[in-house]
């Protein structure tokens, strides 16, 4: 949610503090702020809150509770006089009232739809939103001030039947089509939702997701109907799924507002319109047909500080509920809350302790080692035998020159496929560890010499899940047969159905410590021998060092790996591995090199074989 | 003599890991990589059709008509309910193992990595309880400087929710590292755990992130390659 500052001032009386200080407040105590930009700062709201937070109006409560400044004047707390404008003129149907939980209708005549003025077409590319013209302008100031979306068609669009407007609501029919205001056409199903001309049964806009281009505004518009509605989560969601059309509308009501907003909206709406635009409010109408209940949610200042381990006072707990503005009774030290309508997210209390622990913020918990208390049941040792069984097995494997690798799940082919896989290549999981770890010993061999050393052959093994038509399990695969473990043993284990407990029990795993990764050049490597008699007393150390000290930093490995006698003479021969980690060493670059090296070696006394 | 093997810096990392919670009195939980729709979203308070799910970019498997969905599990956090269901309250477990998400893969991001679930349940378990115990778990795992931060958070099966963000001394940031909070009851309930008796905390944490941080690997695709390479990449020391 992108918010402006200066949008956000307009809340408060008293100066707001720097951009800085602001993130901060509503990093530790509410959300994330994914980036600021000068004025505007985007606001992560988490989903638990989208359903009040998605707009200037939460989002200022919330900074208003975490700094402890309040409010200039709060919209939703703010009574209206209820205009009953009951009228002929409009009419609304709804079809089911579990997938539209309000509609509010209001008719304007005599409106000018026009430019907006400079302050809203400001405010609205503040937050990076285009201006359209007064009206569409107007409804998304309202979305973006207080979370309600509102839509409004232009009146003469539609079918007036003994002087009255109609407006429905109800599923689309299978193939049914329309064209939404960007231009695009869409073929629907039942399971999406539609706003229609009731009068002609057209359809007119997605509920809670676009409007439609048959009621669309334009500069000859003057008369409007106007939008403000609830529509159910799961439906609005299914449908903008359904359509690959995520909207500013359909994002606020997957969310779940409460249908008592659509009320707020209409207000300020049909307030900011008049100003703006112009014209008469003829009607007003408002099918709501089950009004939500808010249940009380009561907790202990016992059960606060129990959760969060904490010692908070009943005057801070006070004090925090009521900066967030909840209405609450106290008992001795039992508060019970009712929530305000917006605040759907406050169902059990723990949700009201997370209140309490956010705002005062965790950096007040302290932070509590676990204690073993004696004679509990949590004072045996952990069972870690299972775990500790497949890690000794994993050593053994690894003493007998066994190398750890670890693969994809995906493979081509199995008895068990995706429905949405990532690659389409992949679409099945692997049944057997056997393939990869194929194409692994075949890179393994390939990669050896930077490895390892000259005479040794990589041998490999992964444990791994995989998943046979007969039920997943944990698989050990090795390259090769472990020739310790005998003949009888093959090359692979199901470590599932294997006794490991007993095993591993009282085995303590072989720790590591590793140090800072150094990348592996993605350039071809050259390899070279050379084997030199050496000068009587000279060690093999001596000589690497000499080999190390000109071959220089393209030299990635080196080993000594054959030792030859004759006539009291050793010849030893060492294996060199060039490599270069910013490009492809040619073979005559490596020859320069080994010259060099020769021809040093010479001169020190050595004789090249 | 041959020289011998290598073991995987992610098995590696857990042992590590398994060995510093072991000695605060946790045991090791396993659990399937396939799993039902009930344990991986229902159980942990995840209903259908919520926005929530959104959190989740998930691998359905193709099935067939009205048996029970199944996916490749999105995180490790089932593995609560199933140890739950047999082991019951109190209890200490962590659950390491692969997950898998449905996302374009980068130099972050992976469809598939480990991930270590923490759970404490027991009568008197607190918030501050887990801040003591990730704290003194970064400590031995990232060194005496690092330090820990709780931010608020969501997630539908903790109440309250925190994000955990350690101190890098050396870089000097904060890093975020991991997901937890106090289990939501819904969720000891499904398990068939009195919530009115046991309360406790939970956390998840990417065990490539923690080795990426730890020994400064650049990328998460390295981790599954089968590259010997990469598990050859470090200068290795037994302890």
């Amino acid at each position: 949610m992108k918010v402006s500052l200066k949008w956000l001032q307009t809340y408060f009386d008293e100066q707001l503090p720097s951009a800085d200080a602001i993130s901060d407040a509503y990093t530790f105590h509410a959300f994330e702020i994914e980036e600021t930009q000068g004025d505007m700062m985007d606001v992560k709201v988490l989903p638990n809150r989208a359903a009040d937070c998605l707009c200037h109006r939460g989002l200022a409560k919330e900074l208003s509770a975490i700094l402890d400044i309040p409010l200039k004047q709060d919209p939703l707390r703010t009574p209206f006089e209820n205009r009953d404008i009951v009228s002929p003129y409009l009419k609304v149907e709804i079809e089911d009232p579990k997938k539209c939980l309000r509609y509010m209708g209001a008719l304007v005549k005599g409106v000018k739809v026009k430019a907006s003025p400079h302050w809203l077409k400001e405010a609205l590319e503040a937050v990076g939103q285009r201006s359209i013209n007064n009206v569409v302008d107007a409804t998304n100031f309202v979305m973006l001030n207080i979370g309600q979306p509102l839509h409004a068609f232009d009146a003469a669009k539609l079918v007036q039947k003994n002087g009255a407007y109609a407006i429905g609501v109800r599923n689309a029919k299978e193939g049914e089509k329309m064209t939404v205001l960007s231009g695009e056409e869409y073929t629907l199903t039942p399971n999406i939702q539609l706003i229609t001309d009731a009068n002609a049964d057209t359809p007119i806009a997605l509920a809670g997701v676009k409007g439609g281009k048959a009621a669309e505004l334009t500069s000859e518009t003057t008369d409007i109907i106007v939008e403000s509605a609830n529509f159910d989560g799961t439906t609005t969601r299914r449908a903008a799924q359904a359509l690959r059309l995520f909207t500013d509308a359909s994002l606020r009501f997957q969310n779940r507002p409460s249908p008592e907003l659509a009320a707020y909206g209409m207000r300020d709406v049909l307030a900011l319109i008049l100003d703006i635009a112009g014209g008469e409010v003829v009607s007003v109408v408002d099918e709501y047909p089950a009004r939500p209940q808010v249940a009380p949610v009561s907790m202990s200042l016992q059960k606060i500080n129990g959760v969060l381990g904490s010692d908070f006072s009943k005057g801070e707990v006070e004090g925090v509920l009521k900066r967030l503005g909840l209405e609450t009774k106290i008992i001795g030290e039992m508060f019970t809350v009712t929530p305000p309508f917006e605040r759907t997210d406050l169902v059990i209390p723990e949700d009201l302790v997370e209140e309490v622990g956010r705002i005062i913020g965790y950096d007040k918990i302290p932070a509590t080692e676990l204690e073993f208390h004696v004679g509990h049941p949590m004072s045996y040792m952990p069972d870690q035998a299972r775990y500790r069984g497949i890690e000794r097995m994993k050593d053994h494997l690894v003493e007998q020159g066994f190398t750890e690798v670890s693969t994809q799940s995906f493979a081509k082919k199995g008895d068990i496929t995706l429905a949405n896989p990532l690659d389409k290549n992949m679409p099945a999981l692997r049944t057997t560890l056997e393939d990869n770890l194929k194409v692994a010993l075949e890179q393994a061999k390939h990669y050896a010499p930077l490895v390892l050393p000259p005479e040794q052959k990589p041998k490999l093994f992964e444990i791994g899940t995989v998943f046979p038509k007969e039920g997943e399990f944990v698989e050990l695969r090795m390259s090769e047969r472990v020739s310790a473990w005998g003949e009888s043993v093959g090359t692979f284990d199901n470590l599932s159905i294997a006794k490991l407990e007993e095993y591993g029990k009282d085995y303590v795993p072989v720790r590591y410590e590793l140090g800072a990764y150094k990348p592996f050049s993605i350039y071809p490597f050259i390899t070279r021998d050379i084997a030199l008699w050496m000068p009587s007393g000279t060690e093999v150390s001596e000589t690497e060092e000499v080999i190390r000290k000109h071959a220089g930093e393209l030299l990635a490995r080196l080993d000594q790996f054959d030792k030859f006698e004759k006539e009291g003479r050793v010849s030893y021969a060492f294996r060199l591995v060039f490599q270069s980690m910013e490009r492809t060493l040619t073979d005559e670059e490596v020859h320069g090199v080994m010259k060099k090296i020769e021809k040093t070696l010479t001169a020190g006394g050595f004789t090249v074989r | 003599m041959n020289q011998s093997g290598r073991l995987h810096p992610i098995s590696i990392a857990i042992r590590e890991i398994a060995d510093i919670f072991g000695r605060m009195g946790f045991g090791i939980a396993y659990g399937p990589e396939l799993e039902t729709e009930w344990y991986n979203f229902d159980a942990l308070n995840v209903p259908a059709d919520h926005p929530s799910r959104d959190m989740w970019d998930t691998f359905w498997v193709k099935g067939k008509e009205g048996e029970e969905r199944k996916l490749l599990r999105t995180h490790t956090s089932p593995v609560q309910i199933r140890w739950l269901e047999k082991h019951g309250a109190p209890t200490r477990i962590i659950a390491p193992g692969k997950v898998f998400r449905n996302e374009a893969t980068d130099a972050t991001h992976e469809a598939q990595f480990y991930q270590l679930e923490g759970l404490a349940i027991d009568t008197d378990i607190t918030l501050a309880h887990l801040k003591g115990t990730l704290e003194r778990f970064c400590k031995e795992y990232f060194g005496t400087e690092a330090k820990i931060r709780l931010r608020p958070s969501y997630f539908p099966f903790t109440e309250p929710s925190v994000e955990v963000d350690v101190w890098f001394p050396a870089q000097k940031k904060w890093l975020e590292v991991m997901g937890a909070g106090m289990v939501h009851p819904k969720v000891l309930q499904n398990a068939g755990v009195d919530s009115t008796k046991y309360q406790g905390f939970a956390f998840g944490l990417g065990v490539e992130r923690f080795a990426m941080i730890k020994y400064g690997i650049p990328d998460a695709r390295l981790f599954h390659s089968g590259d010997i390479r990469f598990v050859y990449g470090f200068d290795e020391k037994k302890v």
